[in-house]
């Protein structure tokens, strides 16, 4: 049997007193373990601390992760592969000074590394990267002097897997500085990312612990070591190593095929070890239970970590694999390091914390106390966020893993404060006995109580704040600063390390959001430097940041560590203009660099010319807003034309539109429930396909629903089997383009049992580009969300220079449908509240309700109803309450007379 | 069809009180008559006491107060109509879920402190019952956080 802790087995080596001896110096290496114990416990809390706020802050995430593994286990790593290092080869101690100044050395590298990224000072994040690889190398050099010379015991080749872990922390440290300051750029980043992961979890951290299992587990156990084990250690070593070196190379470089090779190559190895570590397992006793599971539990989840990693690596591209890492990464942290960390450290804590076999025993059992529950809900809070069950059940997952680690951090602190007291009691040359706990005073429990109790709260206070937008909107310019300042919603996506847009020009005071959405694989945020910021939005998901009213330019970026240097950044650049076309947006290059060329194509000369002021010309007539009535026949047979025509949309402007039955928006068709549709389509365009996509039918888009050429017909049937107010429009790409110049209209399908009104009116919104159709002015227009005008029923202001007209105490019904092709509606009527509100098929508000409607929200392509009673006579203005479209031109006017 | 004074101010009132009971005695208890206890009685007599106060107060916990918030705060999370799923999202639910966390953490110490009393470990049993105290005020301070239902 080998001993751990103090030394080799055989008190008489040729060193003599170098190393170290069994009853030697104990108290003064103990105070060194001791200490450096605790700095390790101190990372444990603050990650434990950090990954509470990881919801609410994305940053604490990483911080997390990183004072984890980058504080916590490499303080333990370099502590502990020195030490088994000394004993393994029976070499002489190093200098404790230096063995000091390199643990010191690592420590201030990595509080450097973490403060540089936190506070965002690349310099400091550098500094401490390069102090991190001089430590990691000076630990190599030691590492490799101590087996010069040295007489070496039957596992000397687990010092070789100190080794290679250490070259792989030097490889990991210059990666991850490469990410964190910015240097990897958009291109390499993703490969970079998974060499970085792969070297320091797999190499750094995987290694040593794979190595040191060759002696741990047999010594835990109890029993002999096998005699192959030398052998195997070496094989091991070779797979693991040389495996993980073409592993990490291969993603540096984004080659799939040899990155998975690698990859099998290090499985291959790690499963050789349990291997021989199942055949070592013999029916006895194990000197220490707890730590047996846990080391065995640990090196399933790595074995289970690698082979998911490695099928994913082999069935989806080199970027595909980060969104698989991001749920990884936590199983491998917890499962893996902290298990293995929890079982080695209850049984080598005792061995070098304790004077003698009974203080030992003591110790042990403190260690050991409750194991069996806290093994459990370790491994299970682990399984449980990765299983495909209900959101809650990953909140209880995360629960158990921190309540697991908090009690053994408990134990640990009780431990080292047992080691503590006896050190003293030695030193003050009296101690004798085993003062398990010396009388404290009266008070003690009550601080302790209230300390726990206040650390409680402030957690509870940090998970319910958790997920909130920090800061809020920064209206400090004051309402009415600008005149035509207005809201605005921009849509940014995230895809490529890149946003686009990266520059959004607006007038100064606009009241700005930011539909954010997440086109990549791994995980991205942002944050406004007036402080709104976005949660943490995994592929594919949205969140609309609202940055308020903007008075001054304004950076927003990706707050996750190193991608606002490899270029995720946006500048919000204020104009003092007054026009609706001043503002607009740029969209990304693709290279992450500022492109400001927007400013010549941008201010054509069509868009400044709308003067809703004048009047329409002479016989212009406008469209009627009436709903066309359902009519008792349950089959609708309609003809429509696709075809140009040239109509007046805004006072004194006429303007080519691609048209269904020769208006923009086409007829609105209307029935009921269980009605049929024939709708026969002629495309009388020339050089043209056109189809069409019916939102109220279910038709297969690449059949019925297909594009047809020039001088074709097709005829669309089908049955409304819902109702609702719903959009069809040309279904042909470039949509934008179809539906920009006026290739929409709506479809009503009444509710059963919708009560008669006075008035039924059918409102389409829609967004106006002038200019030639296709030309690339006006498709940039469109790209960049900046139309000429808003407008119902295809006109601007049509209905303020032609009102609705109703009578006093007459009821309206306000069908409404937001065709876009960019933009939604907030339909509102001024000197009005809405009794009835139908949206997207339901009813949010009825009259036997006691609420209020204000506002029928639309999004782009959503419809529905409204309904309101116009109790007295007047002039009452509906707009877009989107006051920036209502001004240009989404605007008209209902004259109720007496 | 209410008035101010409505059934679901009723149902929070309730769960107010059994909140101000709880929290009110634990303040009591600890401040109040476990410390004239210590100085009035002599060692037996206070043990003897401070036990049988506790144990009355376990029950009257186990009993009463437990039953009541689990039933009244049931009925105001669905009231307010809250789901597994909102107790996730930032605002009401994540509040909810914290307090609700907390709460159990506090009723953990309470029974981890009858538990230590009943072995003897006097110096737990106080740190715990403290670690209560606190956390209770703690869970009171979240609930001023949550809107009114």
């Amino acid at each position: 049997m080998i001993t751990i802790g103090r030394g080799p087995a055989q008190a008489d080596g040729p060193h003599g007193p170098a190393k170290y001896p069994s009853r030697f110096r104990e108290s003064g290496l103990r105070v060194r373990h001791m200490r450096a114990h605790v700095v390790v416990a101190a990372w444990f809390g603050l990650a434990l601390l950090a990954a509470t706020a990881q919801h609410s802050l994305p940053v604490a995430r990483w911080l997390a992760i990183h004072m984890f593994l980058l504080g916590g286990a490499t303080t333990a790593i370099l502590i502990w592969s020195e030490h088994f290092a000394v004993a393994l080869l029976h070499a002489r101690i190093p200098d404790e000074r230096w063995s000091d100044a390199r643990l010191a050395g690592a420590n201030a590298a990595v509080t450097g590394i973490l403060v540089g990224v936190l506070a965002d000072l690349p310099v400091l994040t550098g500094v401490g990267g390069v102090l991190l690889v001089a430590v990691a190398t000076a630990h190599l050099v030691v590492l490799i002097r101590m087996g010069r010379g040295a007489l070496g015991g039957r596992l000397k080749p687990v010092v070789g897997y100190y080794r290679v872990a250490t070259a792989a922390l030097i490889a990991g440290a210059v990666l991850g500085g490469l990410l964190a300051t910015g240097h990897a750029g958009a291109t390499h980043y993703a490969g970079l990312r998974l060499a970085h992961i792969h070297a320091t979890m797999l190499g750094w951290i995987g290694l040593p612990v794979v190595g040191t299992l060759f002696m741990l587990w047999p010594t835990v156990l109890g029993v002999r070591m096998k005699d192959i084990t030398t052998r195997v250690s070496r094989w091991v070593l070779w797979l693991t190593g040389g495996g993980l070196t073409l592993a990490a190379v291969a993603l540096a470089l984004e080659w799939r095929w040899p990155a998975a090779a690698g990859l099998a190559v290090y499985a291959a190895g790690v499963a050789l070890a349990a291997g021989l570590f199942v055949r070592t397992v013999r029916g006895n006793r194990p000197v220490s239970a707890a730590a047996a599971w846990m080391l065995a539990a640990a090196t399933c989840w790595l074995l289970i970590c690698v082979a998911v990693d490695l099928v994913m690596l082999a069935a989806r591209s080199v970027p595909g694999v980060q969104t698989v890492l991001e749920d990884l990464v936590p199983v491998l942290l917890v499962g893996f390091v902290a298990q293995v960390l929890i079982g080695a450290l209850t049984y080598l804590l005792p061995v070098v914390l304790s004077r003698g076999p009974k203080d030992r025993a003591v110790v042990r059992a403190v260690l050991e106390r409750g194991w069996l529950p806290r093994l459990v809900a370790l491994n299970l809070g682990v399984a449980l966020p990765v299983l495909p069950l209900p959101g809650p059940c990953a909140v209880v997952g995360m629960g158990l893993v921190g309540a697991s680690a908090a009690a053994f951090l408990v134990l640990v602190g009780l431990v080292l404060a047992h080691s503590r007291r006896a050190v003293d009691q030695e030193q003050a040359a009296a101690g004798s006995g085993p003062g398990q706990s010396p009388a404290p005073g009266s008070r003690r429990p009550a601080l302790l109580g209230t300390a726990a109790g206040v650390v409680l709260t402030v957690l509870a206070v940090l998970v319910a704040n958790g997920g909130w937008d920090t800061g809020g909107s920064t209206d400090t310019a004051g309402g009415g600063s600008g005149p035509s300042a207005g809201s605005r919603t921009v849509d940014v996506s995230i895809s490529g390390m890149s946003l686009s847009p990266n520059r959004i020009v607006v007038v100064k005071g606009t009241s700005l959001r930011l539909k954010v959405t997440n086109k990549d694989a791994q995980r991205h945020d942002l944050k406004s430097e007036n402080g709104p910021a976005t949660p943490l939005l995994s592929h594919g998901q949205s969140h609309v940041l609202d940055i308020g009213k903007v008075t001054d330019d304004l950076k927003v970026w990706c707050t996750v560590p190193g991608h606002r240097a490899a270029g995720m950044r946006m500048d919000i650049v204020v104009k003092s203009g007054t026009g609706a076309a001043a503002d607009r947006s740029t969209p990304s290059s693709g290279s992450g660099m500022d492109m400001d060329h927007g400013g010549h194509s941008m201010d054509s000369a069509d868009s400044g010319g709308l003067d809703l002021a004048k009047a329409f010309s002479p016989g212009w007539k406008p469209r009627s807003a009436d709903l066309p009535a359902a009519g008792s026949a349950t089959v609708h047979k309609v003809e429509l034309h696709a075809a140009h025509r040239t109509v007046e949309v805004a006072p004194g402007v006429r303007q080519q539109m691609w048209t269904f039955g020769g208006t923009a928006p086409g007829p609105t068709l209307h029935g009921r429930i269980g009605d049929v549709f024939e709708i026969t389509l002629v495309n009388d365009d020339t050089g043209m396909g056109h189809g069409i996509d019916f939102h109220a039918g279910a038709l297969a888009p690449d059949r019925p629903m297909r594009t047809i050429d020039p001088g074709e017909r097709l005829v669309y049937r089908f049955r409304a089997e819902r109702a609702g107010a719903w959009l069809y429009h040309c279904s042909t790409a470039p949509m934008l383009q179809h539906m920009g110049n006026g290739m929409y209209g709506a479809v009503v399908i009444d509710p059963p049992g919708l009560p008669e009104v006075d008035h039924e009116y059918a409102l389409v919104s829609s967004e106006l580009y002038l200019g030639t159709p296709g030309s690339t002015a006006q498709v940039d227009k469109m790209r960049h969300d900046t139309p000429d005008a808003w407008v119902f029923n295809g006109i601007a202001a049509q209905y303020a220079k032609a009102p609705l007209k109703l009578k006093a105490g007459e009821r309206a019904r306000f069908w409404v449908v937001a065709a876009g092709p960019s933009d939604g509606i907030a339909f509102h009527i001024v000197g009005t509240v809405f009794d009835t509100v139908y949206k997207e098929g339901a009813y949010l508000l009825t009259p036997k309700q006691p609420g209020g409607s204000q506002v029928l929200d639309l999004s782009a392509a959503q419809g529905g109803f409204v309904e309101t009673t116009f109790a007295g006579a007047g002039h009452y203005s509906f707009v877009d309450h989107d006051m920036r479209h209502a001004e240009a031109g989404a605007h008209g006017m209902v004259e109720v007379t007496p | 069809m209410t008035g101010a004074v409505g059934l679901w101010s009723l149902v929070r009132f309730i769960h107010v009180i059994g909140a101000v009971v709880w929290v009110g005695g634990q303040l009591a208890l600890s401040l109040v008559v476990l410390p004239l206890g210590r100085r009035l009685l002599d060692t037996e007599a206070f043990a003897g006491f401070a036990a049988a106060a506790g144990r009355r107060f376990g029950i009257l916990t186990g009993a009463v107060f437990l039953p009541l918030q689990l039933g009244t705060g049931w009925a105001l999370a669905w009231h307010k109509g809250v789901t597994w799923a909102s107790l996730a999202e930032p605002g009401y639910g994540r509040v909810l879920a914290a307090k609700l966390a907390l709460f159990v953490a506090v009723m953990l110490a309470a029974a981890a402190h009858g538990w230590a009393h009943a072995k003897g470990r006097a110096e737990l049993a106080r740190a715990l019952a403290v670690v209560s105290l606190v956390g209770s005020i703690g869970v009171v301070l979240l609930a001023t956080a949550l809107p009114a239902t």
